[in-house]
């Protein structure tokens, strides 16, 4: 038990690793530019770089109207495999 | 006089002569030259009648002067001192001496011009502007520089200062003023040297090439200058041999040639000095040049200071003599500057060559054979070169003091041993992984490195024998014997290091003797730590306070991610080992036996490892809500999709143990659990679905590959687990369930068939088998999808037929009652269906009917 603990421990050692166990999971992802991408998550390295199954992304758009009244248009789109570039990846969040 | 900021522009160069020479006499003699070069190029076209017509002359030279006049500055005020670049790192002995010279050569010349003054006031600006008479004028320029103060040299000087003192009044004095005093001159002069001119024209035109050479570099516009200064200049050198009165002839002579020959001439020179600078004979023209200036040999001595200047003067032409270097060597005054101090070089060499005559005199060089002239200027050129080097090289000389070099080396020293230190402490295993591809690579060289200390002793040879070559290399034989010493010492002293460094390498702290402190140190490598702090060795009190928490955390979703992390670790660690399987040890080998029994060592730690991390071996909690952490796992994907790569590398018995979990927990199971049927839903959401796909792609061909090889008895027994531990009924309507339970139900009939069972194994099955029927037979036309269009009930039809052959004919009947308005449905439903489809429900539905001995067929 304790052994089987400290390899689970061992496991984790950097926040990366947190992010490994949420691999073949779904995730959430929060980019830049209000995008949210929700999928399974397949690969991911130091950099944040990932690689996303099953996706979908959510642009946010605000949209003035003549009243000048702000909406929030939201972009939904479906993408079975997405690279996703690490420097555009603001958090990753395990989606349970 | 600096060495930075030469231009290589030749428009300069030829101002330069002509103002250098006023360097010491008159103020702003550049400044001078200029102006009246300008005045005159601009006022020439008016005043300018007969020979020169100012128009072909003024070819944009004048503005070029103008510009160049800021450039001058810096000769006017003393680079040679050292003006503007001069760093901290001014060598002030070695420019002193350099201007000593010049002073010297400065003052005698001056005292010879001043007679001569106003002869030489008649040549005009044009000569200045002449390339050719800036040549022979450079000349002088150039022994100004160069230390002509040397007393058997003042004739020579007299002759040539004669035409620069011309010059330089001349510089002073308005185009127009200059340029009639010039004729005037000129023509007295030509008549009085009019044999002088012949043999100065015959000398001219083969200085003509080497000037042209010389003037490689030159623009269009300087060409042309040459060109006309090469009448002029023939007459220059004549002068050399010649008595004083020489210089004024050139000018005529010039005046002459000039407006036809500037554009003939033009063309021919770039490519004469194109082939001859091929040739790698740049230098010859000015060398040739200089002889009349410089008659005598100098000193050494004198030499050396100017020689940089001399490759300035080559800098000007492709760099084949002189090397990139060489550029930067030269004075702002540059381009004249080297021209004119080519000679100096050469007569150094003339010194030093013993296989080239002698050559004391300029006039010499004339008399030469082509060969031998070639041969000697090329002499010249490789020597002018080599004294630049050394002179570049030895900037740096008597910076450091034999205690600085001292000091170097050890630090160096140091460094060496506590790398080699570092090597030797890190086992191979870390120097691989430090430096991975010059391991590799130098295993592929073959490079001996049998063991750990090898690249330290090599490394350090290499250094020493290295240091070594380079101070013998350059000192003379005693200091070579002094460097070999003081290598040996030095090497000695490594080896002593290293043995030290060996003796103890892992020692990380030094105590000096009678001092309280301690010092530790580090490396890149090894840093130096800050904080020494032992990690409490509480093993058991780590094991106390993580077991709780083991235990509290096993349901939660990140330690169970984490424990299929782990799982995933050791399992590639296992596939990992499987790729380093030694070969089969041989029975005669102990070593490969060793090898062997080693590497299933750890294969049996990493199972264990394995095994430990899957936690199958976990207690189980009887109501409980926490699911058993074998179950939690394989509830994710990843958890069964390790399923099939964990059965390769577990032994039967672990297997077994697998199955068991698997089939205790079978309705805790999330394929079991979430797939009971809702009410209102035909079917289960579809990330049930997928997840029911998974297992049974991934896990039941697994369980099914032991089940169908596992013993009676254990079947029995799996058998007798579901129906004590599960809820059959609830089990039985998941499809996972039911593959499980059909799975059971048909060893045992495989088994049955081949006659294995014992007749107490079949009396157990058979009870069990009959508490199972009656627990199902009120459901098992509930089995089915709830609906008929679904499609998906093959696994029923399976079930149901590993129930029909193993039940008795009394069970068979009361299953066909239960299962006939289904078999009946299916049957009309498929009639609607198209043909493939059909015949495939029918076939399923078939494999019960014939399990009972029936077929479908039969109900037509």
């Amino acid at each position: 038990m304790a052994d089987t603990e400290d390899a689970g421990t061992s496991s984790v050692s950097e926040p990366l690793d947190l992010v490994r166990l949420s691999l073949d999971e779904i995730v959430f992802v929060k980019l830049r530019g209000d995008r949210e991408l929700k999928g399974r998550l397949h690969a991911y390295d130091s950099h944040c770089n990932l690689v996303l199954g099953d996706v979908e992304e959510t642009i946010y758009v605000v949209e003035e109207d003549e009243n000048e009244q702000e909406t929030i248009r939201t972009i939904k789109k479906q993408e079975e495999m997405l690279f996703v570039r690490g420097d555009s990846v603001v958090l990753i969040s395990p989606q349970a | 006089m600096s060495f930075f900021g030469f231009d290589t522009t030749l428009p300069r160069d030829r101002a330069a002569p002509s103002e250098r020479r006023g360097i010491f006499e008159t103020p702003d003699p550049f400044a001078e030259v200029a102006r009246a070069r300008a005045a005159g190029f601009q006022g020439g076209d008016d005043d300018d009648d007969e020979v020169i017509d100012f128009e072909d002359t003024y070819d944009g030279l004048g503005d070029q002067l103008d510009d160049d006049q800021d450039a001058f500055n810096d000769d006017t005020f003393g680079d040679d001192l050292g003006a503007p670049p001069v760093g901290k790192d001014f060598d002030f002995f070695g420019k002193t001496a350099q201007v000593a010279d010049a002073i010297g050569e400065e003052q005698i010349r001056y005292s010879l011009q001043k007679p001569r003054a106003p002869p030489a006031a008649a040549v005009t600006a044009d000569i200045a502007a002449d390339p050719a008479v800036t040549a022979a004028a450079g000349k002088p320029k150039r022994t100004g520089y160069e230390k002509y103060s040397d007393p058997g040299y003042i004739p020579d000087l007299q002759a040539k200062s004669s035409v620069w003192g011309v010059q330089k009044k001349q510089d002073p004095t308005p185009f127009m003023m200059a340029q009639a005093q010039a004729q005037a001159q000129a023509q007295a002069q030509a008549q009085a040297q009019a044999q002088a001119q012949a043999q100065a024209q015959a000398q001219a035109q083969a200085q003509a090439q080497a000037q042209a050479q010389a003037k490689k570099m030159l623009s269009l516009e300087e060409v042309e200058a040459q060109l006309r200064r090469y009448p002029s200049a023939l007459p220059g050198q004549v002068p050399v041999s010649l008595p004083q009165s020489m210089p004024e002839p050139a000018h005529p002579l010039q005046r002459a040639q000039m407006p036809p020959l500037p554009e003939g001439f033009a063309q021919l020179p770039p490519e004469l000095l194109h082939a001859q600078f091929a040739k790698g004979v740049p230098p010859p023209a000015q060398l040739l040049h200089q002889p009349p200036m410089v008659p005598e040999p100098y000193p050494l001595a004198p030499h050396a200071p100017n020689m940089p200047m001399h490759l300035l003067q080559n800098a000007n032409m492709p760099p084949q003599h002189m090397g990139p270097p060489q550029r930067q060597m030269m004075p702002p005054g540059g381009p004249r500057a080297q021209q004119q101090q080519p000679p100096p070089p050469p007569q150094n060499m003339r010194g030093n060559n013993a296989q080239l005559p002698v050559i004391t005199n300029p006039q010499q060089l004339m008399h030469l054979s082509e060969e031998q002239r070639v041969a000697y200027l090329m002499e010249d050129a490789k020597r002018a070169k080599r004294n630049h080097k050394i002179f570049l090289l030895s900037k740096g000389n008597g910076l450091m003091t034999p205690q600085d070099k001292n000091f170097i080396t050890r630090i160096q020293l140091q460094q060496l041993v506590a790398a080699a230190g570092n090597v030797v402490d890190s086992d191979s295993e870390a120097v691989l992984a430090e430096d991975f591809y010059y391991q590799v690579y130098s295993q592929i060289r073959g490079a001996p490195r049998q063991h750990p200390h090898q690249p330290l002793g090599h490394f350090a040879q290499t250094y020493l024998l290295q240091t070594g070559n380079r101070l013998g290399g350059h000192g003379n034989r005693r200091q070579f014997q002094n460097a070999d010493n003081h290598m040996q010492r030095m090497q000695q002293q490594v080896q002593r290091a290293v043995e030290a460094a060996k003796a103890k390498p892992k020692n990380k702290q030094l105590i000096i003797e009678g001092s309280l402190g301690k010092i530790s140190f580090g490396n890149a490598k090894a840093p130096k730590p800050m904080l020494n702090l032992k990690r409490p060795e509480s093993s058991e009190g780590g094991k106390s306070f993580k077991k709780p928490q083991t235990d509290l955390s096993l349901s939660d979703r990140k330690s169970i991610l984490t424990n299929i992390e782990s799982v995933y670790s050791t399992l590639m660690e296992m596939e990992d080992m499987e790729r380093t399987m030694p070969p089969p040890p041989d029975e005669n080998d102990p070593e490969a036996i060793q090898k062997h029994m080693e590497w299933r060592q750890n294969v049996r730690s990493l199972n264990q490892k394995l095994w430990r991390e899957l936690k199958v071996m976990e207690p189980i909690v009887p109501n409980t809500n926490t699911p058993h952490p074998f179950i939690a796992f394989l509830s994710y994907p990843k958890g069964k999709k390790a399923i099939p790569r964990i059965f390769r590398h577990i032994d039967q018995e672990q297997r077994v143990t697998i199955l068991t979990m698997i089939v205790v927990h079978l309705d805790t199971l999330d394929v079991v659990r979430r797939a009971q049927p809702v009410p209102g839903e035909t079917q289960p959401s579809l990330a049930v679905r997928e997840a029911i796909d998974l297992f049974s792609q991934t896990v039941m061909p697994s369980l099914l590959g032991y089940v169908n090889e596992a013993p009676f008895n254990i079947i029995i027994g799996l058998l007798g687990l579901v129906i004590a531990q599960t809820h059959v009924q609830l089990v039985a309507k998941t499809r996972i369930g039911l593959g499980i339970l059909t799975m059971l139900l048909s060893r045992a009939e495989i088994v049955k068939e081949a006659d294995q069972a014992s007749e107490r194994d079949w009396q157990q099955w058979v009870e069990k088998f009959n508490v199972l029927f009656d627990t199902l037979e009120p459901t098992f036309a509930d089995l089915f999808p709830s609906s008929i269009n679904a499609g998906d009930d093959m696994y029923v039809w399976q079930f149901l037929a590993a129930v029909g052959i193993g039940a008795s004919p009394d069970q068979q009947q009361r299953l066909v009652i239960a299962v006939k308005d289904r078999v009946m449905e299916t049957v009309t439903y498929s009639k609607t269906l198209p043909a493939d489809m059909a015949s495939q429900r029918l076939g399923n539905v078939n494999l019960f009917m014939r399990a009972i001995g029936l077929d479908v067929e039969l109900l037509g």
